[in-house]
């Protein structure tokens, strides 16, 4: 009785044995899940969010990587709303909202730049549909945390979170405004400027004079020519 | 006179003359390809990047020529290099035949202020006035700009890894004034002074021929010419005139990129209101 006892246990402890091993090998569905992440996680140079991609993170800190790092991407006068940013409609309450047929109605700048002028992409095709989820939200599809898979990746194949990081919507370089929301380029491009301004303000003055003595030269050589035939 | 007096100095060699040839060639299909895309919103920029296949070949052209002159650019900082006198570095980096700034280029440049403004007497210049060197060093800071902006936009995926994303925006930028620096000096102040101003009229066919005439050289560049009479290297140096044929040649390929150049400034400057910057 109690041999046969431990002989069924040990078929129960076998069988549960080789149950565990091909739960470790994985099943199809085990199979295709990783193989989903591994082709993903082949093409991107991340620091790794991806991961933790579908979940709220357990500390949520506002503001997500970017901000944090001191880089707002926005230009100044979406300022005073960021905390909008945060909500799941970042729209939510806005009177009127709904007859606005144009999101540049209200957000003029954003139809500005290369993404809308050159590539003529759409607002919602990075920003989804109504309702529309704040970019910072960690629903949202544009959230710092999956904004280079989930948005940049449909176009620039292999988009890692540093790549997403590029300013769409970039402030005008040269407004004052930048030089809080977008430093580098405010005075990477002054300083471009300065040095063009200054070759053009230098050298255009210093043609046309070059050009208007020689002239005045020849002009002179010529009546002195001129005048000694006479003579 | 027979066609075969020497009446010309030797200015440039075979090889520079090849360098400035690719260079031509090379800044303006940059030119014409980048306007091409920064004016894609206007029609007069459609039709430009139609002469390349559209607003994709553009870039691919773009690109592909750009690295091409960041080559040639690498090709000419190995012969710079290998023309410096090493047995007499750094001494030998000074000097009447160098193309680096020295303070007489400062005199010369102030005196030749005072001489447009009709103030004073022009300045005997060397072998190389101050815009000439100012001229080849801009060209050099341009390639070391432009390439490693555009080397960066060209591969956006491996520059974020070296760089955060925005950083792109800014070499945009930096791309684009650099470019209009370049073609605005390139189409207006080197094109007049080189080939529209009065005494260069109608071309200064120097890097073409690799020659300059000896009488318009002893007026402009009098103590180049007198060092070369007090060495006994002057009649060593002189050259006849090219063949008619080949003047020919460099008349309508000089016009040719001079027109190409003027188009372009003018057409964009009347079309710069109707992109967005
Ligand atoms: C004489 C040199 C050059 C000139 C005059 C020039 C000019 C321009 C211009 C006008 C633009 C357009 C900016 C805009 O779209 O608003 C541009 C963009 C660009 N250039 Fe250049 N460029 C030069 C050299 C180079 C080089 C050496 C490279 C690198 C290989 C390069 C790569 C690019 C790239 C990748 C873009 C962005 C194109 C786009 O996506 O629209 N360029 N350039």
């Amino acid at each position: 009785m109690l041999s046969s006892w431990l002989g069924r246990k040990k078929l129960l402890i076998g069988l549960a044995l080789i149950l565990m091993m091909t739960g470790l090998l994985g099943p199809a569905w085990a199979e295709e899940v990783r193989s989903t992440r591994y082709r993903y996680g082949a093409r991107e140079v991340s620091t790794g969010y991806y991961e933790e991609y579908e979940v709220k993170p357990i500390l949520y800190l506002p503001g997500g990587p970017l901000m944090r790092k001191g880089i707002p991407l926005e230009s100044a006068p979406t300022e005073p709303i960021r905390w909008r940013t945060y909500l799941t409609d970042t729209h939510l309450g806005i009177r009127d909202y709904k007859r606005h047929h144009d999101c540049t109605d209200c957000h003029p700048q954003q139809g500005r730049d290369r993404h809308t002028v050159r590539a003529g992409i759409t607002c919602d095709q990075c920003h989804g549909r109504e309702p529309i989820s704040g970019i910072n939200h960690y629903w949202s599809p544009l959230s710092p945390i999956r904004r280079h898979a989930y948005i940049c990746a449909k176009c620039h194949e292999g988009a890692s979170v540093s790549y997403a990081e590029y300013a769409v919507h970039e402030p005008i370089p040269a407004m004052l405004s930048t030089r809080q929301t977008f430093p580098f380029l405010f005075f990477a491009f002054w300083m471009m400027a300065t040095v063009a301004g200054g070759t053009f303000v230098v050298f255009l003055p210093h043609t046309a004079l070059w050009g208007i003595r020689e002239l005045l030269i020849m002009k002179k050589d010529r009546a002195e020519s001129e005048s000694k035939q006479q003579d | 006179m027979s066609p075969n007096s020497k009446t010309r100095i030797r200015r440039f060699s075979p090889l520079q003359r090849l360098f400035h040839l690719l260079l031509i060639l090379c800044f303006m299909t940059q030119a014409t390809t980048g306007l091409a895309r920064m004016y894609i919103e206007t029609v007069w920029g459609q039709r430009l990047a139609w002469v390349f296949g559209g607003y994709t070949p553009s870039r691919t052209i773009h690109i592909y020529v750009g690295i091409f002159m960041l080559c040639i650019f690498a090709l000419h900082v190995l012969y710079m290099l290998s023309k410096v006198n090493w047995r007499k570095f750094p001494g030998s980096l000074v000097g009447p035949d160098s193309m680096l700034p020295q303070p007489r280029d400062l005199k010369e440049s102030i005196q030749h202020f005072g001489w447009l403004l009709g103030m004073a007497k022009a300045p005997r210049f060397e072998r190389w006035g101050y815009w000439e060197k100012f001229d080849y060093i801009g060209v050099c800071w341009g390639m070391c700009l432009l390439g490693a902006t555009g080397l960066l936009l060209a591969y956006p995926l491996v520059a974020s890894r070296i760089m955060p994303g925005w950083g792109l925006n800014v070499a945009f930028w930096v791309h684009k004034i650099e470019a209009i620096l370049a073609m605005g000096h390139v189409f207006i102040i080197h094109f007049f002074i080189a080939h529209l101003r009065p005494h260069a009229f109608p071309m200064d066919r120097a890097m073409f021929e690799g020659s300059v005439d000896l009488a318009a050289t002893q007026h402009e560049k009098p103590d180049w010419v007198a060092r070369l009479e007090e060495t006994g290297k002057l009649e060593s140096v002189l050259v006849p005139e090219a063949p008619g044929w080949r003047r020919a040649f460099h008349y309508v390929f000089g016009y040719c990129a001079v027109a190409l150049g003027i188009f372009l400034l003018i057409v964009a400057l009347v079309n710069s209101l109707s992109i967005t910057w």
